[in-house]
């Protein structure tokens, strides 16, 4: 009765086309990129800002926890929401509302495509550099909340530089504007610390960020390697020589040999590892860095070298790069993505890790990653039908965090914590850390009624480990 | 009370630790006590620790006596902020001032909160690399200070902010308790980003007492353009233009003709205005921007281009920079005006339209058209001419012409979408305004106080100085 009178009062908000409550429609809403599933009780579309505020202030009366969720590609469990609770998805509010090509802005909605924004953006000569790997389908208020990477965050940094203002409605209804068109802000830097909040501090409804001007001149290589060690020390060489390019990805053996089983990218089947690097800047930077990094490639036993700058050459360089992910979908059924990140000078031995991983395991482990900024994904390959092998992937995943730690790096590069990592948090931050934490949340969010469950170690598990499928073989739609 | 507060201080943490007062009585008076002064108000106590547990001790101690602490580091940036609501221990930080972790092959460096820019800047330069922060007074402004100030400079549309930099940092917070968030890696998202809500915070949250930050590799060369024009209009005109090319500089200013003076700019003693482009990076990439933006220029109207290669250009850098902080060019009213880009051009133009007959024409004015933000900065003796025809004795024109100036400014700013900060400004004036002036909302206004009451419920950090007079 109750229950019913709830819903009833979502829709009166909404419309009631826009509440989903039907647990058949509500399977789609039960999972993420991650391997957690949970069902929510309702999901709300609400199709403005005022919706949104009038949905969470309804939730907070009743005492329902409240979750957002963009596009669910998330891979740490973020968009899932706890027992009982509803998740508000931004499917409808999707419009990209203002573009200042003088100030070079964008003002959009929170459900809007990463990629939709830079196609609509390279119009005028612009592009919104941040690009997810999946930014085909991530939303702009996912990629806020994870403050989502990708390959160009090398060089152009991740989601938080980019985020000029946020519009944001709080756990009981109120609107608040943090940031605002200026670069520079006085007072706390309340935008810069929710972004990355993983949908714990506010649901943003509106986002202004920065755009970039499209680079006169855009340079890319292959270089093809033996082994990964040579790869490795690649990286190393190309960095050390003072350069930092726009990307520098790298694609192990097993990843390469998937690949060209369904798709011809063009690698050799016995490279050891494949290095993709992307020069931009003035035609005379460009080509200048050109010559050192095709000697750094050289120079540390890359058997073949190859250039692009035209955009068709330059996407067939890609070509392998994007289609790695979908290809592990040959390989096995399911798969478990690691996102630690170590300073770039361990990436060899932190490799070596990963085999030794694997071995013990006996789980297949490919690497594909953006090896510039030392971030890797470690993608365990595996058949979840198979008795345990669930938890020993999710045991291998555990050691292999373990180590990145130990070396001097962390848990998670790009994708956050949300459930899947929160219990390794005691690996990076002392009990006192984590207060400190949640004292700003608790600024925020002082009921804690945002996505609760996430981040923090010691709040309750209630969620169910369910391996995820790999793609369908030859999925471009998303890369890792 | 002075000699109790400074005696204990001395047995908490060492007598070479604490700033004695010299001699018993008097001791609030002496000079060494007075150079910590802030808005007039010396602490009754330094204390220059040089390891973290003091400091964790310190604090301590002052979180159980409610004692207030204000963390500093070379003092080069202390009047920013509202006149403190309680003074009582000043906390030196310059001495605690190691550089750490420095690993050029990752890009990333570890330092102690009181290293100074300039020490950094050149042991990172043995190792090639490069940390694009900027400061007033490099050689005295520490890294702790740069990043509780949000210090930054005219590289700042090409580089960032220090918030864009910094990927790690400890804390002693008000209770003693060191803490921390980020880490060692340029990629990080493992908890919440607490690099930012510390950054600009001004030392309220805590003190800084470890940061790792990326850096970029070493420019190989430097160079810059000053190019006078007549007007203001027009030099605003050629540096929106410029900044919009694909070959634009890494720092684009344009001065006013009495900030011009300050800088000592003299290439045309008849102009209005002066465009400086300020260019670093690869030799062949710095000469083409070079030669492309001169060409610009030239076709816009400047009346001459002058060119000026490596330590030229950096030392012009360095002196727009430290203009309004350096000894001989500290104002007597100093505003920070951050607005969007397109916002400065009609800021200046609102300005000088206004400025004819009045005190405008006196304003030096800084403005960055590529990042968005102008520094305007009155030096005393323009309020003493615009007093001259009456009959107010020059404190009060002082401080009336301070009032009315900074009134328009917010005014101003707050119809274009910005913000103004005060810097600068008499004591007697700061006693009646808020520096911060209107630059957040109520509802922001009200999470900034839940986070400043988590943090450091007993109002100890800093008090009163921040927005909100947190
Ligand atoms: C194949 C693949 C490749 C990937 N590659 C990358 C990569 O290269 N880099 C990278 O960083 N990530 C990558 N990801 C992870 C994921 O795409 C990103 O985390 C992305 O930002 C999530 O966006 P989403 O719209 O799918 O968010 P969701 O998964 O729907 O939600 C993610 C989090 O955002 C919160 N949220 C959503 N909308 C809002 C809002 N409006 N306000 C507040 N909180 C909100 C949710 O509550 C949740 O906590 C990849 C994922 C896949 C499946």
């Amino acid at each position: 009765m109750q229950r019913q009178g709830f819903i009833d009062r979502l829709k009166a908000i909404v419309g009631d086309d826009y509440v989903i409550a039907h647990p058949e429609d509500l399977l789609v809403y039960e999972y993420d990129g991650s391997v957690d599933r949970a069902m929510p009780r309702a999901v709300v579309l609400p199709a403005s800002a005022g919706e949104v505020s009038r949905t969470l202030a309804l939730a907070y009366q009743e005492g329902v926890p409240v979750v957002g969720r963009g596009s669910g590609t998330g891979l740490s469990g973020g968009a899932l929401a706890p027992p009982g609770g509803i998740q508000i998805a931004f499917t409808r509010m999707n419009r990209i509302l203002e573009v200042d090509t003088e100030n070079r802005t964008a003002t959009i909605e929170p459900g809007v495509i990463n990629l939709d924004l830079d196609n609509h953006v390279r119009k005028f000569g612009m592009r919104y550099a941040p690009d997810p790997s999946s930014q085909k389908a991530c939303s702009l208020g996912g990629n806020i909340a994870e403050n989502a990477g990708g390959p160009h965050c090398l060089a152009y940094g991740a989601t938080t530089n980019h985020v000029l203002a946020l519009e944001v409605a709080l756990e009981d209804g109120t609107m608040v504007n943090l940031g605002g068109p200026a670069r520079e802000v006085p007072g706390y830097d309340l935008r810069g610390v929710f972004v990355g909040s993983e949908g714990t501090f506010g649901i943003a409804t509106q986002i202004t960020v920065r755009l970039l001007p499209l680079p006169e001149t855009v340079k890319t290589f292959l270089g093809i390697f033996p082994d990964i060690e040579s790869a490795c020390s690649a990286v190393s060489a190309v960095i050390g020589h003072g350069i930092v390019p726009a990307a520098l990805e790298m694609i192990d053996a097993l990843s390469i040999r998937a690949v060209q089983q369904v798709t011809d990218a063009g690698y050799p089947e016995d490279a050891g590892a494949v290095l993709l690097i992307e020069l931009e800047g003035l035609w005379e930077e460009v080509d200048e860095v050109s010559r050192e990094v095709e000697s750094a490639l050289w120079e540390t036993g890359a058997g073949e070298v190859r250039v692009a700058e035209e955009d068709r050459e330059r996407e067939r360089l890609w070509l392998g790069r994007k289609t790695a992910f979908g290809a592990f979908g040959a390989i096995a059924p399911n798969y478990y993505l690691v996102d630690g990140v170590v300073p770039r000078t361990r990436l060899s031995q932190v490799l070596r890790k990963v085999s030794e991983v694997s071995e013990k395991y006996g789980i297949i482990i490919a690497n594909v990653f953006h090896a510039g900024d030392g971030n890797l994904h470690p993608c365990m390959l595996f058949d979840g039908r198979e008795p345990g092998v669930t938890e020993r992937a999710m045991a291998g995943a555990a050691e292999l965090m373990e180590y990145c730690v130990a070396v001097g790096g962390t848990l998670s590069g790009e994708h956050g914590i949300g459930l899947e990592k929160k219990q390794f948090m005691p690996l990076v931050f002392t009990d006192a850390d984590l207060a400190v934490m949640r004292r700003t949340r608790d600024a925020f969010a002082p009921a804690n009624r945002l996505n609760p469950g996430k981040i923090f170690p010691d709040d309750d598990g209630f969620y169910q480990i369910v391996p995820q499928p790999t793609p369908p073989p030859g999925d471009t739609g998303m890369y890792v | 009370m002075t000699e109790p507060i400074a005696q204990q201080l001395a047995d908490l943490l060492g007598r070479d630790t604490v700033l004695m007062p010299d001699g018993a009585g008097g001791a609030a008076n002496t000079p060494e006590l007075e150079k910590y002064a802030v808005d007039g108000l010396a602490p009754q106590v330094v204390v220059q620790p040089t390891d973290r547990e003091s400091i964790a001790r310190l604090m301590q101690w002052a979180a159980a006596r409610q004692v207030a602490v204000l963390p500093r580091g070379g003092g080069v940036l202390s009047a920013l902020g509202n006149r403190p609501a309680q003074v009582d221990v000043a906390l030196d930080l310059s001495r605690y001032n190691r550089v750490l972790d420095y690993q050029p092959a990752d890009l990333t460096v570890t330092v102690e909160p009181g290293v100074t820019l300039q020490t950094l800047s050149r042991e990172l330069a043995r190792g090639g690399k490069f940390v694009p922060l900027e400061s007033p007074l490099s050689h005295r402004a520490t890294l702790g200070g740069i990043l509780a100030a949000n210090a930054s400079g005219p590289l700042r549309h090409a580089y960032g902010l220090a918030r864009d930099w910094l990927i790690g940092i400890s804390v002693v917070g008000a209770d003693g308790v060191e803490t921390k968030a980020g880490g060692k890696v340029v990629k990080n998202v493992t908890g919440y980003d607490l690099n930012k809500l510390y950054t600009g915070s001004l030392g309220t949250l805590g003190v800084i007492v470890e940061a790792s930050f990326k850096l970029a590799p070493l420019m190989d060369e430097w160079a810059a353009l000053a190019a006078p024009f007549p007007s203001m209009d027009a030099a605003i005109a050629a540096g929106r233009s410029l900044i919009a090319q694909v070959y634009a500089p890494q720092g684009l200013q344009v001065v006013n003709r009495p900030a011009a003076r300050r800088l000592n700019l003299t290439a045309d003693s008849a102009a209005g205005a002066y465009v400086l482009a300020l260019f670093a990076g690869r030799p062949r990439a710095v000469g083409r921007r070079r030669e492309e933006s001169a060409r610009l220029l030239g076709q816009s109207g400047a009346t001459a281009v002058e060119s000026l290669d490596g330590a030229a250009g950096q030392a012009l850098l360095r002196q727009v920079t430290d203009l309004g902080w350096s000894d001989d060019t500290i104002p007597a009213l100093g505003m920070r005006v951050n607005l969007p880009p397109t916002a400065v051009g009609q800021l200046v133009a609102a300005i000088v339209g206004e400025s004819a007959g009045e005190s405008g024409a006196e304003l030096g004015l800084v403005a960055d058209l590529g990042f968005g933000v102008a520094h305007l900065l009155r030096w005393p003796e323009t309020f003493d001419q615009a007093a001259a025809g009456n009959e107010e004795p020059a404190g009060d024109a002082v401080i009336a012409g301070s009032l009315s100036e900074i009134e328009r400014m917010q005014a101003l700013a707050r119809s274009m979408g910005g913000t103004v900060v005060v810097e600068h400004c008499a004591p007697a004036v700061k006693a009646r305004i808020d520096v911060w002036g209107g630059a957040a909302t109520e509802a922001e206004l009200e999470i900034m106080r839940r986070i400043k009451q988590n943090f450091d419920p007993l109002g100890l950090l800093n008090p009163g100085r921040f927005m909100g007079r947190l």
